[in-house]
């Protein structure tokens, strides 16, 4: 039976059919949570962004408390998240940033307060950079010093410059150059080209 | 049918996969930089690994000769899949971490190494068991390596910070190379360790 010419095939063709059935359910069944981790994590980092308190870590808190926050608006191809008030009026713009690093991709949000004065916060929600090193602008204490910062008095569209440099306002990373580099250049582009468009349609 | 204490020492000791066989390097140099990104990759290995041998084996008097490694590969992959999707639904900061390295497991010599070797000739139950054995092997191997290397490169233990605010974390214990280091010092100490019990024996048997 072996050694005919269909054996080889027939038990492949029922062997793959064995596993991708049992994959194809395995994936089904937890394909809703999979989809809602990845919601509640773009969520908690929005929400960081704009530096509201969520009551705890659980998912549902995290969940309600976007809810009663934060709507988004069309950007580009893509969408915004924005942060309404009590009566709903407008606090401020998480625009979405993106642009190569040093080993990839790194994506994230950028928060500006309303009237465009301020950098209310900052996250990443995709890099690959060295753990460490580069992958440390995952760490609060480099995200924090972006908040708050004034970006009124610009030139250039340089939002964020380096200290020491003349007009620096945000620490790079000890030895990850190149990724801090990729991020001021990340930031400055996507933030000019968000302004310019932003200041031109409002007045 | 090989004793299980046999089996287990194979895996571990004499035929470690990663410092006797130097197969699966490839990981063991890149997610040993934490000590917790070791554990599950390692955990997540032995599960394939013994998985996969178990079921090698089992289908083993019925598989064609000649397609044998393409039945093997499907079933690698199938498992390391489901490793996949468990670590993403219920564990996703590990599975950020881990990042490609786990749909990675599937190139990992180690597996069908073992799936070749062992599976392909025995039992299913001993076939389980040195699934098993090799990947506690390759796991105690990423965490020895990693240990030194969160150690020094961060000063922490599985996130514990042990060593205080006057430690200068080594910034080349973070990056791949360490690895290279820490890997061929821990070869080096078995080598001798063993040649230290062949020189032993034979003395014994000249006397």
């Amino acid at each position: 039976m072996k050694k005919s010419f269909a054996y080889p095939i027939i038990f492949m063709i029922v062997i793959s059919a064995i596993f991708t059935f049992a994959l194809a359910f395995l994936n089904q069944s937890t394909a809703e949570k999979i989809a809602l981790n990845q919601e509640i994590e773009l969520y908690r980092k929005i929400l960081y962004i704009f530096n509201i308190d969520v009551p705890s870590e659980k998912p549902e808190d995290i969940l309600e408390t976007f809810r009663n926050n934060i709507g988004t608006l069309p950007y580009d191809d893509t969408i915004m998240y924005v942060h309404y008030g009590d009566n709903g009026e407008i606090l401020g713009y998480a625009v979405p940033i993106s642009g190569s690093g040093l080993w990839g991709t790194i994506e994230g949000y950028v928060g500006i307060s309303s009237d465009y004065t301020t950098i209310l916060g900052i996250d990443f929600t995709k890099q690959s950079e060295t753990p460490g090193l580069g992958g440390r602008i995952s760490e609060e204490s480099f995200k924090e010093q972006f908040r708050g910062l004034d970006i009124t008095n610009v030139i250039d569209g340089n939002y964020i410059i380096y200290k020491p440099a003349p007009g620096g306002n945000v620490d790079a990373i000890a030895g990850a150059t190149l990724t801090s580099k990729s991020v001021s250049k990340i930031i400055n582009e996507d933030l000019h080209s968000f302004l310019k468009e932003r200041v031109r349609t409002d007045g | 049918m090989d004793s299980p204490k046999k089996i287990f020492k194979n895996g571990i000791w004499k035929e470690n996969p990663v410092i006797v066989q130097i197969i699966g390097i490839c990981s063991s140099l890149a997610v040993t930089n934490y000590m917790m990104n070791s554990l599950i990759m390692g955990l997540g290995l032995t599960f394939v690994t013994g998985l996969s041998s178990f079921v090698v084996s089992l289908i083993r008097n019925y598989t064609p000769k000649h397609i044998r490694m393409m039945v093997q590969v499907l079933i690698i992959a199938a498992f390391v899949i489901i490793v996949d999707i468990f670590l993403q639904a219920y564990m996703p900061e590990m599975s950020k971490a881990l990042g490609p390295y786990v749909g990675l497991i599937i190139t990992n010599c180690i597996i069908m190494g073992r799936a070749e070797a062992y599976a392909q000739q025995n039992p299913p139950l001993p076939s389980l068991l040195d699934g098993i054995a090799s990947g506690l092997g390759y796991t105690l191997i990423l965490l020895m390596i990693s240990f030194v290397r969160e150690l020094l490169g961060f000063g922490t233990i599985f996130g514990i910070k042990v060593l205080g605010d006057w430690w200068t974390p080594w910034t080349i214990m973070v990056m791949p190379p360490a690895a290279f280091f820490i890997l061929a010092i821990i070869i080096w100490a078995r080598n001798a360790i063993e040649e230290k019990e062949k020189d032993k024996k034979g003395e014994v048997a000249k006397s």
